[in-house]
């Protein structure tokens, strides 16, 4: 892995383990309430200060910390319009599927390709470590998978076009 | 190890509280009931289910001497429950609150209670003999956010509350024909109730477990830009000192001597702060003793980049985590309570509860290094 990568994550993965520091908050504004105070925005005593982390122009990744809740959105690499296309319909996939990942948001933040929701009772049910561990392996991956996709998409272009202009000979 | 018994309750604890003879434990299993375990020959034994709540319980607190429980929920209620022949009776408080309440705690004469709430309101709870029932008066317009934590001067009048607008505040509660005049000390026993004494703006974030130590002289409460904050004579001419950890935030505090506090939070490991002889309070170590190996790999970006070279990324993750699930408690820590039959100047042993459903006691008995401070 190449080594500024590997500085944005170590990077990521301390400001998350300073920033998943949550616990159980009711609403202040509604009765009888619990909701992320992130979403909602509706104390801003209760919010703390976003951290943005930039690698570079194309890729950051933006932590905004409540008391009860914290989220994370990433802007993925997109160098051309190919890859661009690709990360759209990817992240769409996963987007879609929130249900299954817990602690994806359904809808990125404006300006992100992908967010995630992490709250209180994520960590009363799942080790923080691990949690933390999860979304540093996403950036990796993603990154991975984005490149494959490319790949394949490129060599099944060259098939198809070998194949095709195989009967003008 | 420091760690004398462990024992695993439930998935997750809110808050728990002990009985006057240390016998039997009340805790909040992050749901809408109370659960009472008895220790009967080295076995924990629930022999109680207190349900009355429709939400989850935030505070529960059991008085030593009167031996009634109260517990306070999001659900904005209170009940009182006293035991009697068939089991716990309860009986309901009317907060006239409309927010949830966060915390309660039982003065130390056990004639009032105090409620924080989210409702930016206290309420200070008082037993009326003529109506038989709990009545409740609010203290208003003081707090800019969610009270916390909440905290008796051992003279019953006094009041140290910590609200998420990171300041810690102290009133007087002296009701007229609950409290004697003769019973209140010095100057407080003229201020009327609800009064603000003093309010102390030393965090800039939110503030959470204020204490008072066992004589009321020294007040301690925590923030969470991972400060610990120690106030002298709180009055017009407060002495405070704040110290800064290198770690993550703590949550609740507990005095176990004039010289030693003990910080609990998200760091899953307890912390012992004490003062010198000149009353200067200082970080002095950590009492579960797992942490000295995986902090240095943590922290160290340079350790990690030459794992990583080696092992592998995925490699060196996974061995950080069995690292962090060892020792007493493995999610953040949010209740620590002394351990002692009556209300003493000195305690060695504590109680510690947290989110992944341990309640842990701690013994210093064998701990050389901290005798000296108790």
């Amino acid at each position: 892995m190449a080594n500024s990568l590997r500085l944005y994550l170590t990077c990521i993965r301390n400001t998350l383990e300073a920033a998943m520091c949550l616990q159980n908050f009711p609403c202040q504004e509604v009765e009888r309430h619990n909701k992320p105070e992130v979403e909602l925005k509706t104390s801003p005593e209760l919010l703390l200060n976003p951290v943005l982390i930039c690698r570079n122009e194309a890729e950051r990744c933006l932590i905004e910390t409540s008391i009860n809740s914290l989220r994370i959105s990433l802007k993925v690499k997109q160098s051309d319009e190919l890859e661009n296309i690709l990360t759209k319909k990817f992240l769409r996939f996963l987007s879609m599927r929130a249900e299954a990942f817990q602690v994806l948001r359904r809808k990125p933040v404006q300006g992100y390709d992908i967010s995630f929701l992490i709250t209180n009772y994520h960590c009363e049910e799942m080790q923080k470590q691990k949690l933390i561990d999860f979304i540093v392996q996403f950036m990796e991956d993603i990154d991975k998978e984005i490149s494959e996709l490319k790949l394949s998409v490129n060599t099944r272009g060259r098939l198809v076009a070998t194949e095709f202009l195989k009967q003008f000979i | 190890m420091a760690a004398t018994s462990i024992h695993k309750f439930a998935q997750c604890i809110t808050c728990h509280a002990w009985s006057p003879d240390l016998s039997m434990i009340a805790l909040c299993p992050n749901n809408s009931e109370v659960h009472i375990y008895k220790l009967s020959e080295d076995k924990w034994e629930k022999v109680h289910v207190l349900q009355r709540h429709d939400q989850i319980v935030s505070g529960i607190d059991w008085s030593s001497r009167s031996n009634k429980i109260v517990t306070v929920s999001h659900d904005r209620n209170s009940y009182v429950w006293n035991q009697e022949a068939s089991g716990w009776v309860p009986t309901l408080v009317i907060l006239r609150l409309n927010r949830a309440a966060l915390c309660v705690q039982w003065s130390p004469k056990e004639n009032k209670f105090a409620v924080g709430s989210g409702a930016k309101t206290v309420c200070i709870c008082y037993y009326e003999q003529e109506n038989n029932w709990w009545v409740s008066k609010l203290i208003r317009k003081r707090h800019d956010s969610s009270v916390t934590s909440i905290a008796w001067h051992p003279n019953n009048i006094l009041l140290a509350t910590t609200s998420t607008d990171g300041k810690c505040r102290v009133f007087s509660t002296f009701i007229k024909g609950v409290d004697a005049k003769d019973s209140a000390m010095g100057n407080s026993a003229d201020t009327k109730f609800g009064e603000q004494i003093v309010q102390l703006d030393l965090c800039f974030c939110w503030a959470f477990g204020v204490r008072w130590s066992p004589s009321g002289n020294t007040l301690s409460y925590v923030g969470h830009n991972s400060m610990i904050y120690f106030v002298d004579e709180v009055g017009p001419s407060a002495a405070a000192q704040s110290v800064a950890i290198r770690d993550l935030p703590l949550r609740d505090v507990s005095f176990l001597s004039e010289r030693m506090v003990v910080g609990v939070g998200f760091d899953c490991n307890p912390m012992v702060f004490v003062a010198d002889e000149s009353g200067l309070w200082s970080f002095l170590r950590f009492l579960d003793e797992r942490k000295a190996a995986s902090s240095s790999a943590k922290y160290g970006s340079q350790f990690s980049e030459a794992f990583g070279k080696f092992y592998g990324q995925s490699k060196y993750s996974a061995n950080n985590n069995v690292e962090q699930s060892r020792g007493a408690h493995d999610n953040c820590i949010n209740c620590v309570l002394p351990l002692a039959k009556q209300r003493k100047s000195s305690v060695t042993r504590f109680s510690t509860s947290g989110l992944d459903g341990k309640v842990v006691i701690w013994d210093l008995q064998k701990q050389e290094d901290l005798l000296e401070y108790l």
